[in-house]
């Protein structure tokens, strides 16, 4: 089975009155431990696509099966904890919380979960130093550069070893080199600890290195 | 999906029409109950029809009336009221019709036609019968639990009316009132908590519309019957038995309805924090009580334990907000100065050191929401601390009032309710024997008038036994001049000024015996001394306006009772000797009583034994009871015992109907500051939107997001209210060990006083807390209703 199946799935929006379909009826499968990229032009839909499998916005029509399981069919506390424990999120913005410090950033996850906070620091502080960052541990958003923020919140998606890891242009805001560099790390993470990643990305160059490739456009998901 | 969003379209000239036959049916209706005279009877009903049981209890009551009623004194004009009733329900069909649904436009179908609705979407219902019935039977079980058990729980005292033979046998425990309300209440709030919460669990949302139907239709009908008993005496007989522990109860306050709509607000108060309780924990499908993360995040977004935040607000507390502020600026700007002096001459050798550490300096400036936060933990700060001073220098005043009221009277009083108690020696021996009671005294008390040289002056006139009168009040002790009331037995030893003319001019006409008798007793040979008259006792304010000191003489009339003078018929009068002046502090004693002897007094009014026995018991708030079981003792009927509370009852009832009525008034600011929460929370949630999303997007389900924020409100709350207290007890010290000295000529006390209750200053912290956690409620959801992709879309 799929670790994901999208079926059928509707999204629109509404603007002054008018309705923008974004979606139109969506089906697809991703199997477990693939490395997905997914291209379009700006305005496709790419991030709506990826909010409707992340659970993060509901679509108007269709369902999302993960592993099986319908996952709008779940009540709020399942879906918070699906999303808590299965996905990982990265977005154009780090979207770290300016209030606490890299380690607390990335051990909030397990946190949020009410892991004991010693154990989930340290496994913060292993993840932080994996991704190059074991001496910014204590440092807070506003202190670290674009890249170190987003390699924070890298290691913040990965602190729970999701299944699913849901990338929205991590590179968007960064320069190539450093985007190079979190596009490596995607790879290893999805090489090294079998996560499954759906990663939409606008730099075609990157898009042909991941194994399989998906183009959003007018509506609908094609094979690239 | 097509949004199919009907609109409606008004016929208006249908709808006028059908407005003007509507009130024209009215004015008819009106016109019939009129004619009829049945204002009174209708008016009652219009009152409840605001919550719509009007109608159904107006059938019933006509069913119930109908067949008594053939014999009214109006006769029903029915055509009228008919045609009434017709043309009133025509008008309400015009209005109706003259609102259509316009037809559903006929557009293309969506893309998405067909396919399945979102599954959660498409198992949305918006109201639940079984939620309904958990608010609305929750605020009715309440109210019933209150009552019941507020009767079961004290109606075993045995009552000291008249209907207490009857009731004896009956069961229940016999707890203070008192307390039997409070263990009440808090049983029916946590009935009303609990309902609201399995209520708001189960439907796994707040379910406004349930509450609100709830506590109009199942909640508000017995505080409506129990107002309504006050004022409509029919009601007041088929409930007023029944009902005589909660109207006891509400009865101490001095207006019953208000202790109703109180206590049915504080119910309803109850079940909406049971509601939001439940829906904070299992809203979500799981109930989660724990709060760790939720207080981690929330200690981050608001940092109220910050000691210089709460130092500052105390110090604003204590000492006013002009110094703290003057102070505070004072050493900000020398902080300052030293500073940049200290960068620049950095700058000097190294420009760049000097650039970080400038840097630095600006970082410790302070955001707007943290300002915010300060106000609002002061405003708490400020409404509490004046709840807890007021409050306590007004229980200051009551403590002393009730401390002069009990040392001149007694805590009890035993009597018939007809005629004296000729075998008080018996009675007294049967007292001894009800534990609690301490101390007791045989009394004698008339209205007399009382006449010296220069005055007249009408008093209440006590006769009373000094041997044990001290084991009940205090009077002994407030005798002045170290005297003693055993001087009364004795009265040839009283201090006479030793001038006999003293003795021969009594005021007026009025103690003509008392000279008679005098002369009679000089005639037989004593001229030239004094005659020896009984002792009285009198106050001091009393003393003064009648110009006399002890062992000046007195007259005595009393209106009853005549003696057969040489003229006919002339009031009853007596010679006394003033043997002791008291000072109690109270003006009503001190000018209006006097005290002589048992034995006078029964010689004087032909009183056999006692008019009544006085009581002191161990326990004053247990007077009531007390008095009860006397009156078990000595048998019930006929004798009765009246405690101290019911005596001065419109006093005290008085005072505490003022101290709740300041209470509410002081509440009032803390409700400001609930605004101004209400305010700092909502700048919280809009300025954490984005981290709100985030923190959705991390896994944290909605009823976390709402404990956060509440959390946050909350630690305003306990911050304020914890600051209050501190600076509230702080400044009560104050007024009691430095004092407030009063204008003795206003005031019956030297200086302000001041008694901390525990009761009612951790109520003062608990209302402050429960209003900010109120407060808190609809920022908090507001910000659970971000939408996780709301604060996500790329800036
Ligand atoms: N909340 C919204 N309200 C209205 N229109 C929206 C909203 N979010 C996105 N859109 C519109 O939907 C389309 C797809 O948006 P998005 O998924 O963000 O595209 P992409 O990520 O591919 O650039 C865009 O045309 C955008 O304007
Ligand atoms: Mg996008």
């Amino acid at each position: 089975m799929a670790l994901l199946s999208i079926r059928n799935v509707f999204k629109s929006y509404f603007l002054h009155g008018k309705r923008i379909d974004v979606l139109r009826g969506v089906s697809l499968d991703i199997e477990r431990g693939e490395l997905v990229s997914l291209v379009g032009a700006s305005g496709a839909g790419k991030s709506t696509f990826l909010h409707v499998l992340g659970t993060l916005d509901a679509p108007a029509a269709g369902e999302v099966f993960f592993d099986g399981r319908a996952v709008f069919s779940m009540n709020d506390a399942e879906i918070a904890e699906f999303r808590n424990k299965t996905i990982g999120f990265v977005f154009q913005s780090h979207y770290l919380l300016p209030e606490f410090t890299a380690l607390e950033n990335v051990a909030m996850p397990a946190l949020i979960q009410r892991q004991d906070r010693t154990g989930a620091y340290t496994y913060a502080r292993e993840l932080l130093e994996r991704v190059g960052l074991g001496h910014r541990v204590d440092h807070r958003p506003g202190e670290l550069s674009g890249g170190e923020a987003q390699r924070v919140a890298l290691a913040r998606s990965l602190v729970l070893k999701p299944a699913l890891l849901l990338a929205d242009e991590p590179t968007g805001n960064l320069d190539p080199a450093t985007g190079e560099g979190i596009h490596q790390l995607l790879r290893d993470v999805n090489r090294d600890l079998g996560i499954t990643a759906v990663v939409v990305t606008h730099n075609e160059t990157l898009a042909r290195s991941m194994p399989r490739r998906l183009r959003l456009a007018a509506g609908g998901v094609t094979e690239a | 999906m097509h949004p199919a969003e009907r609109q409606t379209v008004h016929r208006w000239s249908f709808i006028w029409t059908g407005a003007l036959v509507a009130l024209v049916g009215f004015i008819l209706l009106g016109m019939a109950i009129s004619a009829s005279e049945a204002w009174a009877e209708v008016s009652a009903g219009l009152g409840l029809s605001l919550v719509a049981w009007g109608g159904v209890l107006q059938v019933l009551n006509g069913a119930l009336l109908a067949p008594a009623g053939t014999g009214g004194t109006a006769q029903l004009p029915t055509g009228l009221l008919l045609g009434g009733v017709l043309v009133w329900l025509a008008g309400w069909g015009l209005i109706a019709s003259g609102i259509r649904r316009a037809p559903a436009p006929a557009e293309g179908l969506s893309p998405a036609a067909g396919a399945s609705l979102y599954p959660r979407l498409a198992r949305y219902r918006d109201f639940y019968w079984s939620t309904l019935g958990a608010y609305g039977g929750g605020m009715l079980l309440a109210e019933l639990v209150l009552i019941l058990l507020q009767t079961v729980l004290s109606s075993g005292v045995p009552s000291t009316d008249l209907s207490a033979p009857a009731q004896n046998a009956g069961g229940g425990l016999s707890l203070p009132p008192t307390l039997a309300f409070a263990l009440a209440l808090i049983a029916a709030s946590a009935v009303a908590f609990v309902s609201g919460f399995i209520g708001a669990s189960r439907a796994q949302r707040l379910s406004l519309p349930e509450a609100t139907i709830g506590v109009l239709y199942l909640g508000l009908p017995i505080p409506i019957v129990l107002t309504l008993m006050e004022r409509v005496p029919a009601l007041q007989l088929a409930l007023g038995y029944r009902l005589r522990e909660v109207t006891y109860v509400a009865g101490l306050l001095g207006r019953p309805e208000l202790a109703y709509w109180l206590v049915f607000t504080g119910l309803v108060l109850a079940l909406v924090l049971g509601i939001n309780t439940g829906f904070i924990a299992a809203g979500s499908g799981r109930v989660d009580l724990k709060l760790g993360f939720e207080l981690f995040v929330a200690r981050r977004h608001v940092m109220v334990f910050r000691p210089s935040l709460l130092l500052g607000t105390l110090a604003v507390l204590m000492f006013g907000i002009i110094p703290p502020l003057l102070i505070y600026f004072i050493i900000r700007s020398a902080e300052a100065a030293v500073e940049r002096t200290r960068i620049r001459s950095l700058g000097l050798s190294d420009p760049l050191a000097a650039a970080s550490d400038l840097n630095r300096l600006k970082l410790r400036e302070q955001s707007p929401t943290m300002m915010m936060t300060a106000l609002s933990v002061g405003g708490v700060g400020v409404g509490v601390m004046a709840l807890i001073i007021v409050l306590s220098v007004m229980s200051g005043f009551e403590a002393d009032l009730q401390q002069k009221i009990l040392g001149t009277n007694a805590h009890a009083v035993v009597s018939r309710y007809a005629g004296e108690l000729p075998d008080y020696p018996k009675v007294m021996e049967s007292i001894r024997r009800v534990p609690g009671v301490v101390g007791q005294t045989p009394f004698i008390i008339n209205q007399v008038m009382i006449a010296s040289e220069g005055n007249v002056d009408g008093v209440i006139i006590k006769g009373i036994d000094p041997a044990t009168v001290g084991s009940v009040t205090d009077l002994p002790e407030y005798l002045l001049g170290g005297n003693k009331l055993e001087i009364l037995y004795t009265p040839e030893k009283i201090l006479g000024h030793g001038l006999p003319g003293d003795d021969e001019a009594p005021a007026g006409g009025s103690g003509q015996e008392g000279v008679e008798e005098d002369d009679i007793i000089r005639r037989s040979g004593k001229a030239s001394k004094p005659a020896v008259l009984p002792g009285i006792v009198i106050g001091r304010e009393l003393a003064a306006s009648l110009r006399v000191v002890v062992g000046d003489r007195l007259n005595v009339v009393s209106p009853l009772g005549t003696e057969l003078g040489p003229s006919g018929p002339i009031p009853k009068s007596r010679a006394f000797r003033v043997a002791g002046i008291f000072y109690s502090g109270m003006y009503e004693y001190d000018s209006k009583f006097v005290y002589i002897l048992l034995k006078e007094a029964q010689d004087f009014f032909d009183v056999e034994g006692a008019s009544g026995i006085e009581l002191k018991v161990a326990d004053i708030d247990d007077a009531r009871r007390i008095a009860g079981q006397v009156v078990k003792v000595l048998g019930g009927y006929p004798y009765r015992a009246r405690d101290w509370g019911e005596m001065n009852k419109n006093l005290f009832s008085a005072l505490r109907l003022e101290k709740l009525v300041m209470g509410i008034i002081l509440s009032i600011i803390i409700v400001v500051a609930a605004g101004l929460i209400v305010a700092t929370v909502i700048m919280l949630v809009l300025e954490k939107r984005k981290e709100i999303s985030v923190l959705k997007a991390l896994g944290v389900p909605d009823g976390g997001i709402v404990k956060i924020f509440l959390a946050e409100g909350l630690q305003i709350g306990v911050a304020g209210g914890l600051l209050g207290l501190f600076s509230g007890l702080s400044w009560c010290y104050f007024i009691e060990k430095v004092g407030i000295k009063l204008d003795p000529e206003v005031y019956y006390i030297p200086a302000l006083p001041v008694r901390v209750e525990f009761v009612q200053t951790a109520l003062a912290v608990v209302i402050a807390v429960l209003v900010t956690y109120l407060a808190s409620i609809y920022p908090a959801l507001k910000a659970s209703s971000v939408e996780p992709v709301e604060g996500l879309k790329a800036e």
